[in-house]
């Protein structure tokens, strides 16, 4: 299974951004070829993870050992159809929306290197074999977040920034405290080593772990009784920094609930279901309802990502290979819908309205879209829970938040380019240029094209749960 | 030693929340500093033993024997040190920025002055839109629904 060539492709999919944004950083990012050398060296992580995902899936898990030491000593990156499935779904929206920007003109000497450093965070994060150093990635590219958040400098940005670091570096806390307490009990920070020594271990200290890193993801991706930085922070931010955010950043918060509840602290997740599938659940009606009493595309679309990010948890609650494939397929999918919908919304003219409407159709889950796929396998693991009342409630629960997410796109897609009220016309000036428009309509293609030919995204997701619930 | 140790951290824990939830904000800084070094001490009593300096040559016996301490903790905490450090510039950088902006560091202030601030600005700006051209993208936009 250890063949050079796939450690090579692994290590390429890993180093290229870190070595890539060490350069840029000192180079001035509002100069037009240094935006697109940017846009080359994520490209080529891209195909590297794309080669990544492809190899995982025909011949499993493809390891490497940092600095030649032996196993158990050196640090391990190890990628596995779960984190190769993140990451380049990750540094797909993180690729579109770095486009979409040098495309209509960087403004930030900063930003081309920032936005490197979080796909390197993103990237190391997603590919580590190790707890510590999924900390120290996590912290690269929250740090790059916390930065991007205050891109363009306006006070209430600055503002939304502070509060946003503050938050989050205190969720980052508690997920470190989290990974001590597991090295405590197990004496290892190696993944699968953890998984392996954590079954003999009492449960009683083992679920205030599991609660402390339960809260540290959920405070990421922001479910309902955690979610309250979210909105201010994505409302304020440049479209394709929200893109980043909802699109790209929030994926470590449903990795994190997959890889370590499900694949760590498995026993501790079916222990915790019933409360997992309790907040997911709020999540989705509070998000929703929040949506629809909103008018601003933004914060419309915020509280969106707060509702969408329940059915993940949701999906997560029911578990088992199902459950899992589940979650894993919906947050890819709804990582796509977010990254279009929020580049969308900050641009006007002609097939921006188009594009949009896919997004919209997307998140509401009506078919050809890529929603629709995410929806069926919701309802699939909907049914597969246990006992008849939790399916038919759970089933009727996916219902009603599909249906008032379909409420809530069409009141954003309506107010924005059907009924511009006439106190609007300020904003509605000329319309954008034509390259940034041709990036969105591309994501709406991809949305699409993942709709009408579901299969690679469907045999991933799945490879991915058979790994969760084979071990990790 | 368990007992003095969770007591230290739980202590500094403590304090770094309450000061978390001022309304000042390099007090929150402070805060943040606080909690993250409550966590350092917390992986550092992860692997609490008594022992010669982890550094090579190994004492006679081999690792475990001799009684050597914990390596991996130290290059943890080492590591989330440097993380925490840095953060907490950061922090005070935005604290600066803002700072820089309204001349205070009180939460309420600076929402207070953004408020007057943004009032102002609509004030300002209403005449301006007014005179931009109306309607026309949105009747392109239209025909590209309706085909």
């Amino acid at each position: 299974m250890r063949v050079p060539a796939e450690s090579l492709v692994l290590a390429l999919a890993v180093g290229i951004p870190w070595a890539l944004a060490a350069a840029l950083s000192l180079l001035d990012g509002r100069k037009r070829w240094v935006g697109w050398v940017a846009v080359a060296g994520l490209g080529a992580t891209l195909a590297a993870l794309a080669r990544l995902a492809v190899l995982v899936v025909g011949g499993g898990r493809v390891e490497m050992t940092a600095g030649g030491w032996p196993e158990g000593v050196g640090i391990t990156l190890r990628a596995d159809a779960l984190g190769a499935t993140f990451a380049l779904v990750s540094v797909g929206v993180i690729f579109a929306s770095l486009l979409y920007e040098v495309l209509g003109g960087v403004r930030s000497r900063t930003f081309p290197a920032l936005v490197v450093f979080m796909t390197a965070g993103l990237t190391g994060l997603f590919l580590t074999g190790d707890v510590f150093n999924f900390y120290v990635f996590f912290e690269v590219s929250m740090t790059a977040a916390y930065v991007l958040a205050s891109y363009r400098e306006q006070d209430h940005q600055v503002r939304a920034a502070f509060i946003f670091a503050v938050i989050n570096l205190l969720g980052s806390v508690v997920f470190l405290i989290g990974v001590a307490a597991l090295y405590h009990v197990t004496g290892s920070l190696d993944m699968v080593t953890i998984a392996e020594r954590i079954d003999p271990v009492q449960p009683n200290s083992v679920i205030a772990i599991a609660a402390a890193i339960f809260v540290a993801f959920s405070l990421k991706l922001g479910l309902f009784p955690f979610h309250f930085w979210l909105p201010a922070v994505y409302v304020g931010s440049h479209p394709p920094v929200a893109a980043i955010l909802s699109g790209a950043l929030a994926n470590i918060g449903s990795y994190g609930l997959l890889r370590f509840g499900g694949g760590l602290l498995p026993r501790e997740l079916e222990f915790g279901s019933a409360v997992v599938v309790v907040l997911g659940t709020a999540s989705i009606i509070y998000g929703a309802l929040q949506a629809i009493s909103r008018r601003d595309t933004s914060e419309v679309l915020a509280y969106s990502a707060i509702g969408q990010a329940g059915y993940v948890l949701v999906a997560l609650g029911v578990g088992g290979t199902v459950g899992y494939a589940a979650a894993v397929l919906y947050a890819v999918v709804n990582s796509l819908n977010k990254g279009l919908l929020f580049l969308a919304a900050g641009l006007r003219g002609p097939l921006v309205g188009p594009a949009f409407a896919v997004g919209a159709f997307s998140v509401a889950g009506v078919p050809p879209t890529a929603g629709f796929l995410g929806k069926v396998a919701l309802f699939e693991s909907g049914l597969a829970s246990g006992t008849v009342p939790t399916s038919v409630a759970l089933v009727v629960l996916i219902f009603l938040g599909s249906a008032l997410s379909f409420v809530y796109s069409f009141q954003i897609y309506q107010s924005r380019f059907w009924a511009p009220k006439p106190d609007d016309q300020g904003d509605r000036g000329k319309p954008s240029p034509v390259a940034p428009r041709v990036v969105v309509v591309l994501l709406a293609a991809l949305a699409l094209a993942v709709g009408l030919w579901p299969e690679p995204l469907l045999a991933l997701s799945e490879t991915a749960a058979d790994i969760l619930v084979g071990g990790p | 030693m368990i007992l003095a140790v969770s007591l230290a951290i739980s202590a500094i824990f403590g304090s770094g929340v309450f000061l978390l939830l001022q309304r000042d904000l390099l007090r929150v800084v402070v805060g943040i500093v606080f909690v993250s070094n409550s966590a350092i001490l917390f992986i550092i009593a992860a692997g609490l033993s008594r022992g010669d300096a982890p550094i090579y040559p190994l004492p006679e016996g081999g690792l475990l024997d001799a009684g050597t301490s914990d390596p991996l903790v130290q290059a943890m905490a080492l590591t989330a040190i440097v993380i925490s450090f840095s953060t907490a510039a950061l922090l005070l950088g935005l604290v600066y920025r803002l700072y820089a902006a309204h001349r205070t560091v009180d939460v309420e202030d600076i929402s207070e002055a953004e408020t007057r601030e943004a009032e102002a600005l609509e004030r300002e700006e209403e005449p301006e839109r007014e005179e931009e051209p109306e309607g026309k993208p949105a009747e392109v936009e239209l025909e590209e629904e309706t085909r």
